[in-house]
């Protein structure tokens, strides 16, 4: 469970449980954080609870509302974030909250559209997107990689392996992939009766891993592999 | 069928960090068929939900698209599929009533039939379908997430949601209740055109640029191009199940050569 815990000059001045309800902050005591500071308005902040997140909002408050030292106008609370108003400092405390992993299981939960129910049917274009960003763990480093032409198509061209894949040959003929992973470099046939070789080896239907320097050869295309 | 109008490829995994695989997946290409479900509760109750209902749509639709090659009836895919999703959703309703320990499991959907030249899709959820046509990927669902309501209604935008841990909040799911409305939606399928059904195990994790960037350059090898998939989506943590199903159209399948064969077929009986 998410825990407040508000603290002026080094000491705790008090503390509370989020569960379902909004918490107002604001100098007025109707506010269920009451913060008596001259730079705070009387309605100056509202946290609202939304699923698994707490948003804060600043409620158009003259000196604004800042966490972690940037100001902000809405923002979804992480654990350990600090919101500062004046001399006080209102700390989110919520372990489930850390932004590096979710390990939450999907579970169903009432949707924010009063017509959301109202599914769309039959044909028509598709609907128009709200691109939600991937979570991918900002933990995860990928090796830098790319490789020079040799011979070929493009000979004395170098090309950044900074994509997921890279393709080379000639598609509908002879192609292979280079894909990037955690730990390196992996080279795969794809496509055409002959395989691509490294070092003059084919690789076959396995998976090679690159090593620096390695010559590729695949359809009229000779690379050399490089990695940082 | 002798020649096939669609080829697919289907993977599913555990993820690296869940124990168990709550994740189902039916693939029917002779039928055209493709189905992918990502099931939810306790005691492994998910992965009970998921199964009954992509097993359920697909023999459903088995029997469904036998009728329509065959004539009986007249053909009318989108109804077989709401059809098929309503049968599912009541099975998986009445296990849960029944037995305590699958009291509240459901599943998403994600259900994909082609036939005629087109494709009907049907859509519980928060898995996904997407359509690369002309190495451009398109989604064609609109997932019943928390967040996507968050990020319509505005509070919320869209660069903002990757710290948002309502990702796993689903507004709506197959076998909660005893009746459910699924999306359904109709349109063209075109030789050359891939379809991606996912469960959100992969676009938590891979965007949808990188989706798009594997499956057009590995779409001759629809096989590698779903491992390299579910490959990206483990090694950019991989904290969900993953699964994902690729269907490529290979030629026009309309429905009137079969209409044909089968006149020719009962002409030559006489």
């Amino acid at each position: 469970m998410a825990k407040l815990v508000l603290s002026a000059g080094g000491s705790i001045l008090y503390q509370c449980f989020l569960d379902q309800e909004r918490v107002n902050v604001g100098s007025e005591p109707r506010n269920q954080i009451v913060i008596d500071d001259p730079v705070v308005d009387a309605e100056h902040a509202v946290i609202i609870p939304v699923g698994n997140d707490h948003i804060l909002e600043d409620l158009q408050s003259v000196n604004g509302t800042f966490v972690n030292g940037t100001r902000a106008f809405r923002h979804i609370l992480q654990h350990g974030d600090v919101v500062q108003f004046g001399g006080f400092f209102l700390r989110y405390l919520n372990p489930r909250a850390s932004a590096d992993m979710d390990l939450e299981r999907t579970m169903l939960i009432a949707g924010l559209h009063g017509r959301v129910d109202a599914a769309p049917r039959g044909s028509g274009p598709p609907p128009e997107e709200a691109r939600v960003p991937s979570a991918r763990l900002a933990s995860i480093r990928f090796p830098k990689g790319r490789v020079r032409v040799i011979a070929g198509i493009r000979t004395g061209d170098t090309i950044e392996l900074d994509r997921v894949v890279a393709t080379f040959g000639r598609p509908g003929d002879r192609l292979a992939v280079i894909t990037r992973r955690p730990h390196g470099y992996f080279i795969t046939h794809v496509e055409g009766r002959r395989y691509p070789r490294v070092n003059r080896q084919s690789v076959g239907k396995e998976v090679r891993l690159l090593h620096h320097g390695d010559v590729i050869q695949v359809a009229d295309q000779q690379l050399e592999f490089l990695l940082d | 069928m002798a020649h096939k109008f669609i080829a697919m490829a289907a993977v599913t995994d555990v993820g690296n960090v869940r124990q168990f695989n709550e994740d189902s997946i039916v693939t029917d290409a002779e039928l055209g068929v493709a189905a992918l479900a990502d099931g939810m509760g306790g005691h492994r109750a998910g992965e009970v939900a998921s199964h009954m209902a992509t097993q359920i749509i697909l023999s459903g639709l088995q029997i469904r698209v036998a009728q329509f090659r065959s004539g009986a009836g007249q053909p009318s895919p989108l109804r077989a599929i709401d059809q098929s999703i309503n049968r599912a959703n009541q099975a998986v309703f009445d296990a849960a009533q029944r037995q305590a320990t699958y009291h509240g499991m459901g599943t998403t959907l994600a259900l994909a039939l082609f036939y005629d030249n087109r494709i009907a899709l049907g859509h519980i959820g928060d898995s996904r379908i997407y359509r690369l046509r002309n190495d451009v990927l398109q989604l064609l669902t609109r997932d019943d997430s928390l967040l996507r309501d968050q990020i319509e209604l505005g509070l919320i935008s869209a660069t903002d949601a990757g710290a948002s841990h309502n990702r796993s909040l689903v507004t709506r799911a197959l076998g909660i209740e005893q009746s459910i409305r699924a999306h359904l939606r109709e349109d063209e399928a075109s030789p050359g055109d891939i379809y991606v059904l996912c469960s959100d195990g992969l676009n938590d994790l891979v965007e949808d640029a990188d989706i798009e960037l594997i499956v057009s350059a590995l779409k001759t090898n629809l096989p590698l191009a779903a491992t390299h998939l579910v490959q990206a989506a483990k090694d950019n943590g991989g904290y969900d199940n993953v699964s994902v199903i690729l269907a490529k159209i290979l030629k026009p399948f309309p429905a009137a050569s079969h209409r044909r064969w089968l006149a020719r077929l009962f002409g030559w009986l006489g």
